[in-house]
């Protein structure tokens, strides 16, 4: 690796504090118009409290049963106020009354679920290994396979190879999660038996359970995102193959494989490393498709669920949930920068 | 029970992509290696056998509603809540019609009315114990029921009899120091007798005396609606560790629990295992890979297996086929289509042998041309006021009927349905074909479940506003008699602004009468004549359009012991099942 | 979220585009119409491009012929024929005349019925394929056309602004980035009453999915433009504008904006099968017009119950998805490829 000059501390910390005010700001907009889509929307449409607490009221939606949930779940209060609420419950926590009994939800406090009563957080949390499984181990297939693919392309400019090669990944970005994913499943799994039909099983309880299960998903999870590396990848490479600095080390009488892994490659993977932060935050904030087809329990699943069943304590807690890994996976790029790319620095 | 029909949000509307509620099957009794015959569950029991110990594992698609007792109405949650939780009227153990009887539970003997049923006295054992030893108590009854019907909204999901019908002023448990103080429509002379006053004559409250409602609950156990992670038992087994929604519930042996007092559960399994979320189709394989035990929501294996199970004649013999209960029909709105020859211009236009497809054929149900299904006492699903050939529909019929009406080239109307269902929308599909043919034109409007009452078809204005003729639903009785069936469908009283599941709005005073009248009618015999002849009149306003009395294919593993089909619960009888793998 | 997931293709198009298609950069009128010419040149001997061109091409006449073309071919989409249809297995039989042989796991294609028949229904596929590419390519477009013109205006305004106006706008696309559209789309569809705008049914329907992928989507093109426009703002012939006293409306839309029609068109291609791909993951999900009316992703969702029985259902509609995009995504690329200087004839 060459090291470049590491930026001063002070201008480091700068940087980062600023990255960091930008997410919270980020994070602050897109919980205020998930609230906005949520609660004041439906009464713009005409929906009353009243309406809305039918959906939680199951099958007994009596005036009193009905004014009691309105109450029980706030409402009937300006948004503004159930606004607060939510942020302040999340920075201090909040207690919540059930019968006699005082529960403490500790901060970060999403709250309680509207149809479960259970509190919100640990259910996404309970979620999320499954959600991160299938999101990092998809990732390291289409990343190691589109990159890899991308720079033999590259090499080989004009050959089968790379003319197969980006047929294929053309193909891959033009196939529906939900086609290839049932396709799979109906053929690889029930017709012809490649795969097991099994479950989820924590990789810390069954290593290899574990693998099998989630092997199907991550082929065809990646098989959608490998596409994109592969031609961001070769499109990278061709334009820094004809740079000059190439054509000095290659002069110099460096070997090929040098040149490229070490000097084409590098600078290639810039590019890369910013869509695998975007790739990487939008997966963790729950692949609802591939989840869905699948029928893995993860966060993606849970969003779906909740919101059909408008469980708005929990749509908030994955919404929000999903914004944090997209700002935390984009300021690791963002540091992970100089490191791919030594021409970069990160504070001005 | 009335939850399972609507099937509600549990099996929520995303996971219905992958599951849809239930099937239907086999083509006719095949060769059987297994213990039983094609559909013998659902008249015998299978495997009789006191044998006792072993796992009994449990899985389902959606959730509980509540573990709860005094916050569920799935018929699954009800059936599966006396594990735990001891009722105190129970329905008779015993496969076949046998089983609509009821007979004691906690209590001594069957309750005793006065004159005109808005009285009733019941005892219960001595020395029935909780699991930490102490004693149950009539008072721990009373609370129960209290809070489950009386707690300022806390509970949203239950049925509400006892506070539709006990003569009880505003009270709510969690509110002031004593939380049965004013609270004195149920009176305990003694520890173990209770006295139920009503506000009116109820000749069928003993059926509500089996609803989970009624197990007791120690004033000092009630955690409001955080009591459902450890509900405190009274049956034979007791949570092993915390309920946990979405995920899991294991009980284990309550070692005080004393099986002479308890003429309803065998208890033969010495663990249960609950495994929550798990999709439908995985659900149906390690069924049938004998990994699982039982569909905990008893609605039968999914459209995927379905076919399959059809077309295996080696596990013909594993099967049955029994009626869910339900009825599958099409309201027919009332303030939005006034004239009654209207509405039975759609009652003669609809093709039922159409819509019946929908649902699956001979397997999926039977064509339904009356109100009450099949079990209740009082159906006659003979009956039929608008007969076709083949029930693919009268359209010279209708046609006279639309003239009737004075729309004698058709009118304009919409159909709301369930987005979710499948089986709702292809109804209302093949529902608008038909009306087409006469000039009716109907277009389908799809919304989501959750909000499907409380917004759109049960929602007075919106009907109103929106010209929604129609609306696709679905029910099931709370108990097998047909004021426990149809009464919330069809009684004007039941008639709500939001949340209205009388959603034809039918308010007939003949109708409403006649419910009246049964209630206070003590012979079950003339109950049910008299709900025939609502089942007719029902029919006469056009206000229901019936579907099918749908049925669903269930898969009965060779593991299990003492299986049989309860028309009680619509479902194999948790209660009785053990587990023998040899 | 996934939909977004399958968005990024655009993003990284968007990164490309700052180098790739060059805004014709105020050559004048003579020097854009040589460079369309040699761009034109280029597609045509592009054959990938114009095969796929013709097959675009070919696709919106069968979506605006569907109903001549079914009439000749099919039957009416919504017509049922469950004479053909096993009612227990609600798949087609093998042949209809001897229910006794059982059921075809491969959907009673027939003369009849040239892709086979739904399942429970028996309704033609054929026809439901060709009605379903009305939906599709119609809010395909619609979405698209509602993107470009939200992107260009906000992309051009950043770009030629700068300043405070250019952090808002790109802090805003960045924002709109970070929505997860699939759950919104979902709530929104529920939430917006009949009647709005004098919308009701499939009219409200389309209007609102449009209008959903529109609004998140824009950001893909304003990038592209505000890049454009941040390089042709220092151009001569903008700061002749200025210094002859044209306004800013006058320099955006006179001198600016006819230099960015190029790129515009061009990821508009590119964003067409993104948003047909959201489209039908939305109607796959539940989020779409109301049934009978057939739409590609709705058609896919419901043969998820006979995934395992009867793939054939899953296999119609969803190559019709794949054909359509792919091709979108050929032509597209050689269009941008075509308008690329870089690239040597």
């Amino acid at each position: 690796m060459i090291p470049g000059a590491p930026p001063p501390p002070t201008a480091m910390l700068n940087y980062i504090l600023r990255r960091l005010g930008a997410g919270l700001l980020l994070l602050t907009v897109v919980t205020a118009v998930t609230f906005w889509i949520f609660y004041v929307l439906p009464r713009w449409a005409g929906v009353t409290p009243q309406g809305m607490a039918a959906m939680y009221v199951g099958k007994a939606p009596t005036p009193e049963a009905l004014e009691a949930t309105v109450e029980r779940l706030g409402l009937d209060q300006p948004v503004a106020v159930q606004f607060v609420e939510f942020i302040r419950s999340i920075l201090f926590g909040q207690e919540f009354t059930f019968g006699r009994e005082t529960v403490e939800c500790a901060a970060p406090c999403l709250g309680y679920s509207f149809t479960t009563n259970s509190p919100v957080l640990p259910q996404i949390l309970d979620r999320l290994p499954v959600t991160m499984s299938l999101g990092l181990g998809a990732a390291v297939i289409w990343v190691v396979g589109g990159v890899s693919v991308g720079v033999l392309s590259a090499v080989k400019k004009g050959s089968i190879f790379d003319r197969l090669a980006m047929g294929t990944a053309l193909i891959g970005v033009s196939l529906p999660i939900y086609f290839t994913g049932l396709l799979a499943l109906s053929f690889l799994v029930h017709q012809w038996g490649l795969f097991p039909v099994s479950r989820y099983v924590p990789l810390t309880e069954d290593p290899v359970g574990w693998y099998q299960v989630m092997l199907l998903p991550w082929i065809t999870l990646a098989f959608l995102h490998a596409a994109q590396y592969a031609r961001q990848t070769r499109a990278g490479m061709l334009e820094t193959l004809n740079e000059d600095y190439i054509r000095t080390a290659r002069a110099k009488g460096l070997s090929e494989r040098k040149v490229i892994f070490k000097h084409a490659l590098r600078p290639t993977l810039t590019p890369i490393v910013t869509i695998l932060g975007l790739d990487i935050g939008m997966v963790l904030g729950g692949a609802i498709l591939t989840e869905k087809v699948f029928s893995l329990n993860g966060v993606g699943a849970y969003a779906i669920d909740s919101i059909v069943s408008k469980d708005l304590p929990v749509v908030l807690g994955v919404t929000l949930l999903g914004a944090v890994f997209i700002v935390v996976c984009n300021l690791i790029v963002d540091l992970l920068y100089p490191v791919v790319d030594p021409r970069v620095r990160l504070a001005k | 029970m009335r939850k399972r029909a609507l099937g509600f949000v549990a099996l929520g509307a995303a996971a219905s992509l992958f599951l849809s509620a239930c099937g239907g099957a086999a083509t006719g009794g095949g060769g059987s290696d297994s213990d039983g015959s094609f559909d013998l569950g659902s008249t015998e029991v299978v495997n009789p056998s006191d044998k006792t110990g072993g796992t009994l594992k449990y899985a389902i698609a959606g959730d509980f509603d509540s573990t709860d007792p005094a916050n569920t109405y799935y018929a699954f949650n009800w059936n599966f809540s006396r594990y735990y939780a001891r009722t105190l009227l129970a329905f008779n153990p015993a496969p076949g019609e046998g089983a609509t009887e009821l007979i004691p539970d906690m209590a001594v003997d069957l309750p005793e009315p006065n004159d005109d049923f808005t009285e009733w006295t019941v005892k219960i054992q001595e020395g029935l114990k909780y699991e930490d030893g102490t004693e149950i108590t009539a008072e721990d009854i009373k609370y129960g029921i209290a809070r489950a019907n009386f707690n300022g909204g806390v509970f949203t999901e239950g049925p509400q009899y006892f506070k539709a019908h006990l003569d009880q002023d505003d009270h709510n448990v969690y509110e002031g120091d004593d939380p049965l103080a004013g609270f004195d429509s149920i009176e305990t002379p003694d520890d173990y007798t209770l006295v139920f006053h009503l506000k009116d004559s109820f000749s069928e409250f003993p059926n509500v005396l089996t609803q989970p409602q009624t197990a007791p609950v120690p004033i000092e156990a009630d955690r409001g609606e955080l009591y459902q992670e450890h509900v405190l038992s009274s049956g034979p087994y007791k949570f092993d560790g915390d309920y946990e929604p979405g995920v899991k519930l294991n009980l284990e042996r309550n070692e005080h629990w004393d099986a002479d007092t308890d003429a309803v559960r065998p208890a033969l399994p010495d663990r249960i295992e609950v495994e929550i979320g798990v999709n439908q189709d995985e659900i149906d394989e390690r069924l049938v890979s004998g990994e699982l035990d039982v569909d905990l929501s008893g609605t039968g294996v999914g459209p995927a297996m379905h076919s399959r199970l059809l077309d295996d004649e080696a596990i013909q013999g594993n099967l049955d086929n029994p009626y869910t209960g339900a009825l599958r029909y099409v309201n027919i709105h009332l303030p939005v289509i006034e004239d009654v020859a209207c509405r039975q211009a759609i009652m003669y236009a609809a093709d039922r042998d159409s819509m019946w497809r929908a649902w699956g054929g001979a397997e999926g149900g039977d064509i339904a041309t009356n109100l009450l299904p099949p079990a209740i006492p009082g159906s006659d699903t003979e009956s039929d006021l608008y007969p076709s050939a083949d029930n693919k529909g009268d359209l010279d019929k209708a046609r006279e009927k639309l003239e009737e009406c004075g729309e004698d080239d058709g009118f304009k109307t919409n159909i709301a349905v369930r987005v979710e269902r499948e089986k709702d929308v292809q109804t209302a599909e093949a529902l608008q074909q038909a009306l087409g043919e006469v000039g009716i034109e109907a277009e389908i409007k799809s919304f989501p479940s959750a909000d499907f009452f409380g917004q759109y078809a049960g929602s007075q204005d919106y009907v109103r506003e929106n010209n929604i003729g129609m609306s696709v639903s679905g029910w099931g009785p709370d108990w097998p008699t047909g004021y426990g069936f149809a009464s919330k469908i069809t009684h004007g009283d039941a008639i709500m602004e939001t949340g209205n599941f009388n959603t034809s709005e039918l308010d007939d005073p003949e109708v409403n009468g006649l419910w009246d009248e049964a209630l206070k009618t003590e012979d079950p015999d003339e109950r049910a004549e008299i709900y025939g002849r609502i089942d007719t009149l029902v029919m006469e306003n056009a206000a229901i359009l019936p579907v099918v009395f749908d049925k669903a294919l269930m898969y009965r593993s060779d593991d299990l012991t003492n299986v049989y089909y309860t028309p009680a619960y619509m479902m194999y009888d948790f209660m009785a099942i053990g587990v023998d793998r040899d | 979220m996934s939909a977004p997931s399958q968005v990024p293709g655009s993003v990284e198009e968007a990164d490309a585009a700052d180098t790739a298609v060059t805004a014709t950069e105020g050559r004048g009128d003579a020097a854009n119409r040589s460079l369309r010419q040699i761009a034109w040149q280029r597609l045509r001997r592009d054959k990938v491009a114009m095969v796929s061109g013709v097959v675009v091409v070919l696709l919106i006449l069968a979506a605006l012929l569907a109903p001549l073309l079914t009439k000749w071919f099919g039957h009416p989409p919504t017509q049922f024929n469950q004479d053909l249809i096993d009612p227990s297995r609600r798949i087609p039989y093998l042949d209809p005349e001897n229910p006794e042989l059982g059921v075809d796991r491969w959907g009673g294609i027939s003369s009849d019925h040239l892709l086979g028949v739904e399942p429970t229904t028996g309704r033609d596929l054929f026809s439901r394929i060709l009605y379903g590419a009305q939906i599709s390519l119609l809010v395909a477009f619609l979405a698209t056309l509602v993107c470009v013109a939200i992107g260009t205006a906000l992309g051009i305004i950043a770009g030629y602004m700068g300043g405070w106006v250019d952090t808002i706008i790109s802090r805003a696309m960045d924002i709109f980035l970070a929505f997860p559209l699939v759950l919104f789309a979902i709530a929104l569809v529920g939430v917006i009453p009949e009647g709005v705008m004098g919308l009701t049914g499939n009219g409200l329907r389309i209007g609102v999915i449009v209008f959903i992928i529109g609004f998140f989507n824009w950001p893909y093109i304003a990038r592209i433009v505000r890049g454009q426009t941040l390089a042709l703002r220092e151009r001569e012939f903008v700061e002749a504008a200025k210094s002859l006293g044209a306004g800013n409306g006058h320099i955006l839309v006179k001198e600016i904006l006819p230099n960015l029609v190029t790129p515009i068109i061009v990821y508009s291609t590119l964003l067409i099968p993104t948003n047909i791909l959201f489209e039908a993951a939305l109607s796959f999900l539940g989020v779409g017009i109301n049934p009978p009316t057939p739409s590609w992703g709705k058609m896919l969702s419901e043969a998820v119950p006979f995934y395992q029985q009867a793939p054939y259902f899953i296999i119609f509609p969803g190559m019709a998805i794949f054909i359509t995009v792919l091709a979108f995504n050929l032509f597209g690329d050689g269009l941008r490829d075509a308008f690329d200087p870089r690239t040597s004839d």
